[in-house]
C-alpha cells in the first residue's frame, strides 16, 4: 500500500471518529427528546 | 440546539482549512507522506489533555458547588478526552509503524504514560457506569476526576523526564525548530480541533441534561420491582 494512501486513511479514521461522535449525540438527543414511554 | 449546531459548523469549515493546509505544507526529508500525520496527531492529544485539565475543573467545582452542570462538564470532558486521546494514539502508532519501524513499544516513557491515563479515564467512565445514584456518582467521579489529573503533566514531560523514542516537544517557550509553513498548518489544526472539542463537549452537556430531565419523569425498573424475599421463596 502506498504512503499517501496510508496517510489518507489514517484522515478518513480521525475525522470519521469525530463526525460518528457528532452523530451518535445527535442520536442520543432524538431519543431523550421523545415524549416517556415511546 | 442552535449554538451547538453553528459550533459544529465552524468547527467542520475549520478542518475542512486544517486538512488543506496539512496537504498543502512542505513534507519532511526522511518521513516523506507521513510528515502530514502531525497534523493530526499534535491536536487530537492536545485536546486530550485539554479535555482531561476541564475534567479535573468540574471535578474540583463539583465538589465545591455541589451543582449538577459541573458533573456534567467533567463527564463529557472525560468522554471526549478518552476518544481524542484513543484516535491520537492510533495516528502516532500508525507514523511510527512507518518512521521507528514499530507501531508500540512498551519501554518507551511517553507512550506507557499515555497508555495507563487512557485506561484510568476509561475507569472513570466505568465508575459513572456503575453508579446508578446521582449524587454518588458525581462524587465518587468528581474524587477520580480530580486525583486523575496528575497524570497530564506526566504524561507532557515524559519526554523530559526520561528521553526513550519518542521525541522531545517541537514547540518550546524558547522557540521552535520547525518550518514556518509546517508550524502554521500545525497551529491551524490544533486551533480546528479545540473548535471541534468545544462544540462536542456543548452538545454532550446537551444530551446529559437532556436525558436526565426524561429520566425524571421515567420510574427505574430497580424502583418499580421489588426483589423476592427469601423468607416468601421458602413459603412456596
Amino acid at each position: 500500500m502506498s504512503d499517501a494512501l496510508i496517510v489518507a486513511g489514517t484522515y478518513v479514521v480521525v475525522y470519521g471518529a469525530t463526525i460518528g461522535y457528532a452523530v451518535y449525540l445527535h442520536r442520543r438527543r432524538k431519543k431523550a427528546e421523545q415524549p416517556a414511554g415511546r | 440546539m442552535k449554538r451547538v449546531q453553528i459550533m459544529l459548523l465552524i468547527a467542520a469549515l475549520a478542518l475542512a482549512a486544517g486538512a488543506l493546509l496539512a496537504y498543502s505544507a512542505p513534507l519532511d526529508r526522511l518521513q516523506g507522506e507521513f510528515t502530514r500525520l502531525l497534523y493530526v496527531h499534535v491536536p487530537t492529544l492536545w485536546i486530550a489533555f485539554l479535555a482531561f485539565g476541564l475534567t479535573a475543573l468540574g471535578s474540583v467545582m463539583y465538589l465545591i458547588r455541589k451543582k449538577e452542570r459541573w458533573d456534567r462538564l467533567a463527564a463529557g470532558s472525560a468522554e471526549l478526552g478518552v476518544l481524542f486521546s484513543v484516535v491520537g494514539v492510533f495516528t502516532g502508532m500508525v507514523w511510527g509503524q512507518a518512521v521507528w519501524g514499530q507501531a508500540w513499544d512498551w519501554s518507551d516513557a511517553r507512550l506507557a504514560t499515555t497508555a495507563v491515563m487512557i485506561f484510568v479515564y476509561i475507569g472513570y467512565l466505568a465508575l459513572r457506569q456503575a453508579t446508578a445514584d446521582p449524587e454518588k456518582r458525581a462524587r465518587r467521579s468528581a474524587i477520580l476526576g480530580t486525583i486523575a489529573v496528575v497524570q497530564v503533566p506526566l504524561v507532557y514531560f515524559s519526554v523530559n523526564l526520561w528521553r526513550t523514542l519518542h521525541q522531545t516537544q517541537s514547540i518550546r517557550p524558547d522557540g521552535t525548530t520547525m518550518d514556518p509553513e509546517m508550524l502554521v498548518a500545525l497551529l491551524v489544526n490544533v486551533g480546528a480541533f479545540s473548535l471541534a472539542f468545544i462544540a462536542l463537549l456543548m452538545g454532550r452537556m446537551l444530551v446529559t441534561r437532556l436525558e436526565l430531565v426524561a429520566g425524571a419523569d421515567t420510574e427505574l425498573a430497580g424502583d418499580t420491582v421489588s426483589p423476592p424475599r427469601l423468607s416468601e421463596i421458602e413459603d412456596v
